[in-house]
C-alpha cells in the first residue's frame, strides 16, 4: 500500500490535491473521495466497485483518512475531503502502537478537552493509569510538553497533526463495537471492556435458578475417594501396558517376531490371558473387543436377552453408518426391536419409548440415543456382572494361554530384551550382530504374511 | 538542592524528546526539509547531552548509600522517569532512521507524502535547542549524511540503557505515580520549567509583544472612534 501511497502523490500523474477551507485557516493537500477512485480505476484499469474496495482497504488501514467525519473509515465516491497520513502514523508491524504512546495521546486530549473524553476512551484512560501507573508522571510530563511544542507551529499545521493523530489511533484503538483491522488475534487485547451484557430480565434468572439447583443436585464424591478410585483403575493397566511390563512372546519392534500380533488379533480362536483379565476391568472394555462382544453374545443368548446387545449393535450401526441408509436402519430398527409384537422386543422404560417412536417422524442418526443408553445402562448392571461371575468367562479364563517368552540366547551378547531399551544403540553390539540379524531374516518370512491378513 | 538539579534536568530532557517526537513526525511529508534534517540531527545531539548529564546524576545519586528513605524512593522515581524518556527518544530515533532512508530528499522521482503541513518546524527546534533563532549551515546533502551518524548513535543509546539497566537496580513496578488520573487538568501552566526558563521567559515575552500590538492597535482604534464621535458631537451641537 504504501508503494501506491507515493505514487498518488506525483504531480503530474497523482491524485488532484484542492485546498481544504475552514474557517479562517486554508489548509492544502486536500483530496475529495470522487478523484481518489477516478485515480485508481484509471491507474490500475479496475472497476469502479473494485477501485471503491481498494480505496475502503486503504482508508481503514489509516494511510488516508476523512477529513468530514473522522470516526467513519470508510471511503466514499463523493465530494468528502480525504488526507494523506504522514509516514510515521503509517500502520506497520514493525512500530506497533504502544501503550504508552496511547496514555500520552489521551493525556493530551483530557487537557486539550478540559477532561471531556468519550466513554470508551475514559475507560481506557483509567485503565492504562492503573498497568502503566510506575509510568504515568512521564506521561503526564510529556503530554504537556508535546502540547506546549506544537504551540510552535502554524495554526493550519496544528489542526493538522490534530487531525493526524486522531486518525492514527482512531485505527489502532478503534472504539468498541468498530472493526479492528490490525486484527491483534487472541493474545494480546484486554477484551474485559467489550463483554456484551445479557438484558437481566425474567427468563434470565429463572434460568440461573434451574442451573443452579440442578447443580446442587449433583451427587459429589470427595476428591480422595474418586482420586484413589481412578489410581486403582489406571493401576489395573500396568501388567498390559508393552512399556511398563514388556509384551509376552517379545516385543516385535525389538525382535522382529510378530507372534505377539498374531496371538492378539481379533478373530484369534484361543485368547490370551491378559486379554481376557481385560474384559473384566469395564463393560466398554468388553464389547469393544470383538471377541469378547462375540463371547457376550453366546452369554446372552444363554439367558435369554440377546436382543438387548443386537439392539445396542443395532443402533451403534445407525449412528455410524452411511447417511443413505440411515431411513432404512431405522426402519429396520422399529420393526425387530420396537413395534409392539416385535420378534425381539426390548425391554425400555415407556417414556423412552415414548421419546423414540416420536423421533422416529423425523430421522437422523442421534434418534435411537436415548433408548440405547438405556439398553447399554441396563446391560451393564445387569448382564455384565452375571458374565463376569458365569461359568462361560470362568472356562474362558482356564483356556486363556500365556505365550511364552522367546528363549534366550546362546551367546550371551545377545540377550533379546522383553523390556524395550532405552537406547537402540544398546543393542548394535560389534560381535553378534551380523548372526542376529542372519536369525531374524530366517524368521520373518514365515511372519510376515499373517499380520497382513488379520490387519 | 540534589533532587532540584536532577528534576531540572529530567524536564529539559522531557521538552527535546517530546520536540523531537514533534518532527519526527514531519519526516517524509511536505514540510520535509533539509532544515528539518538538521534540525533533527541538532536536537538529537542535545538529547544525547542531556541523557548523558541525566544519568551519570541520577546513578550518583542512587549508589550513594547516604540517602533517606523517602529520597530514595523519589530518586527512584526519577529514575523510572528518565528510562522510560530514553526508550521513546531511542525508539523515536529508530523511526527517524527507517524514514530517513525511505524519504531521500534530493532524488527528484521520489516524492513527498502531502500531509496538508506547510509551514516549518524551526519554532519547535528552537525551543527544543533553548535559541532564539535555529541557524542553518550545513551542507546540502546532509540528509543522506546524517544517516551514519544516527546509526551510530542509536547503537550508543542502545548501549547506554543496557549499562544502566544492568547497574542500577531499580524495579519499575515499585514506583508509584504521584500523579492522579486527571491531574494534568489541574495546572496547565509552565510548572517546574522555571531554571530553563530562559527560553519560556522569552517565549512568554514573545507572546506577550504579539498580543500587546494587538490590544494595542484595538485600543488605539477605539480611541480614534471616541475622537471622531466627540468632534461630531460637538460640531453638531
Amino acid at each position: 500500500m504504501e508503494r501506491m501511497i507515493v505514487i498518488m502523490q506525483d504531480p503530474d500523474m497523482g491524485v488532484k490535491m484542492r485546498n481544504q477551507r475552514l474557517l479562517i485557516t486554508v489548509i492544502p493537500h486536500a483530496m475529495t473521495g470522487n478523484d481518489i477512485v477516478e485515480w485508481l480505476i484509471q491507474k490500475y484499469t479496475i472497476s469502479e466497485e473494485e477501485s471503491l474496495h481498494l480505496g475502503n482497504l486503504i482508508v481503514k488501514h489509516g494511510y488516508i483518512y476523512p477529513l468530514k467525519d473522522p470516526r467513519n473509515l470508510v471511503l466514499r465516491a463523493d465530494e468528502s475531503p480525504y488526507r494523506f497520513q504522514t509516514p510515521y502514523f503509517w500502520t506497520s508491524t514493525k512500530w506497533p502502537a504502544t501503550e504508552l504512546d496511547y496514555a500520552i495521546y489521551l493525556a493530551k486530549k483530557n487537557i486539550r478537552k478540559q477532561g471531556d473524553l468519550i466513554d470508551h476512551e475514559k475507560d481506557n484512560y483509567n485503565l492504562l493509569h492503573k498497568r502503566i501507573n510506575h509510568t504515568w508522571d512521564f506521561v503526564v510530563m510529556q503530554a504537556r510538553e508535546q502540547l506546549r511544542a506544537a504551540k510552535q507551529r502554524r495554526k493550519g499545521d496544528r489542526i493538522v497533526i490534530d487531525c493526524q493523530e486522531q486518525a492514527y489511533w482512531l485505527v489502532n484503538r478503534p472504539p468498541p463495537g468498530a472493526p479492528n483491522v490490525m486484527e491483534h488475534g487472541l493474545k494480546q487485547r484486554n477484551c474485559h471492556t467489550s463483554r456484551v451484557q445479557l438484558t437481566k430480565n425474567m427468563d434470565y434468572y429463572k434460568r440461573e435458578i434451574e442451573y443452579c439447583r440442578k447443580a446442587m443436585g449433583r451427587t459429589r464424591v470427595k476428591s480422595s475417594i474418586c482420586l484413589e478410585g481412578y489410581v486403582k483403575f489406571n493401576e489395573q493397566y500396568v501388567p498390559h501396558d508393552p512399556i511398563m511390563s514388556g509384551c509376552l512372546p517379545s516385543n516385535p519392534w525389538i525382535t522382529d517376531d510378530t507372534t505377539y500380533w498374531t496371538m492378539n488379533a481379533p478373530t484369534v480362536m484361543t485368547p490370551t490371558k491378559l486379554r481376557v483379565e481385560r474384559w473384566g476391568f469395564s463393560f466398554s472394555e468388553l464389547l469393544s473387543d470383538a471377541l469378547g462382544r462375540a463371547q457376550f453374545m453366546e452369554f446372552l443368548k444363554k439367558e435369554f436377552s440377546a436382543e438387548n446387545l443386537s439392539f445396542w449393535e443395532a443402533c451403534e450401526e445407525l449412528r455410524y453408518g452411511e447417511q443413505s441408509r440411515i431411513a432404512e436402519i431405522m426402519d429396520s430398527i422399529y420393526q425387530h426391536f420396537l413395534a409392539p409384537g416385535a420378534t425381539r422386543w426390548v425391554n425400555i422404560d415407556s417414556k423412552t419409548m415414548e421419546r423414540t417412536l416420536e423421533g422416529l417422524k423425523t430421522p437422523h442418526r442421534y434418534v435411537m440415543d436415548d433408548a440405547q443408553m438405556h439398553i447399554y445402562m441396563l446391560m451393564k448392571k445387569d448382564s455384565y456382572p452375571r458374565f463376569l461371575k458365569s461359568d462361560l468367562y470362568k472356562s474362558l479364563l482356564a483356556e486363556a494361554i500365556i505365550p511364552p517368552e522367546t528363549k534366550k540366547r546362546v551367546f550371551p551378547f545377545m540377550r533379546k530384551q522383553r523390556h524395550s531399551s532405552p537406547s537402540p544403540a544398546l543393542l548394535l553390539l560389534p560381535g553378534g550382530e551380523p548372526e542376529a540379524k542372519a536369525e531374524d531374516k530366517s524368521r520373518t518370512p514365515v511372519a510376515a504374511p499373517v499380520p497382513e491378513e488379520e490387519s | 538542592m540534589v533532587k532540584e538539579e536532577c528534576k531540572v534536568l529530567l524536564d529539559a530532557l522531557n521538552k527535546v524528546a517530546a520536540c523531537y517526537r514533534h518532527m519526527v513526525l514531519t519526516i517524509g511529508g511536505t514540510a520535509d526539509s533539509q532544515n528539518l534534517r538538521e534540525e533533527l540531527r541538532k536536537t538529537r545531539q542535545k538529547a544525547q547531552e542531556l541523557a548523558v548529564a541525566n544519568r551519570n546524576k541520577l546513578t550518583g545519586v542512587l549508589k550513594d548509600k547516604t540517602v533517606s528513605k523517602e529520597d530514595k524512593a523519589e530518586f527512584e522515581r526519577l529514575w523510572v522517569i528518565f528510562s522510560t524518556c530514553m526508550e521513546i527518544l531511542e525508539v523515536d530515533m529508530r523511526r527517524a532512521l527507517e524514514l530517513g532512508h525511505e524519504f531521500p530528499l534530493n532524488v527528484p522521482k521520489k516524492h513527498l507524502i502531502q500531509t496538508g503541513m506547510s509551514g516549518g518546524t524551526s519554532g519547535v527546534a528552537a525551543r527544543a535547542m533553548s535559541v532564539q533563532n535555529m541557524k542553518y549551515e550545513a551542507e546540502h546533502n546532509i540528509d543522506v549524511v546524517d544517516l551514519k551518524d544516527l546509526e551510530k548513535e542509536i547503537n550508543q543509546m542502545g548501549e547506554m540503557m543496557y549499562e544502566m539497566e544492568m547497574k542500577v537496580n531499580v524495579p519499575h513496578w515499585t514506583v508509584e505515580a504521584k500523579q492522579d488520573p486527571g491531574a494534568e487538568l489541574k495546572s496547565t501552566v509552565s510548572m517546574g520549567a522555571s531554571s530553563m526558563g530562559m527560553i519560556s521567559v522569552e517565549e512568554n515575552k514573545s507572546f506577550c509583544d504579539i498580543s500587546k500590538v494587538l490590544a494595542g492597535v484595538i485600543f488605539s482604534a477605539v480611541l480614534i472612534i471616541a475622537i471622531v464621535l466627540a468632534v461630531c458631537v460637538v460640531k453638531l451641537s
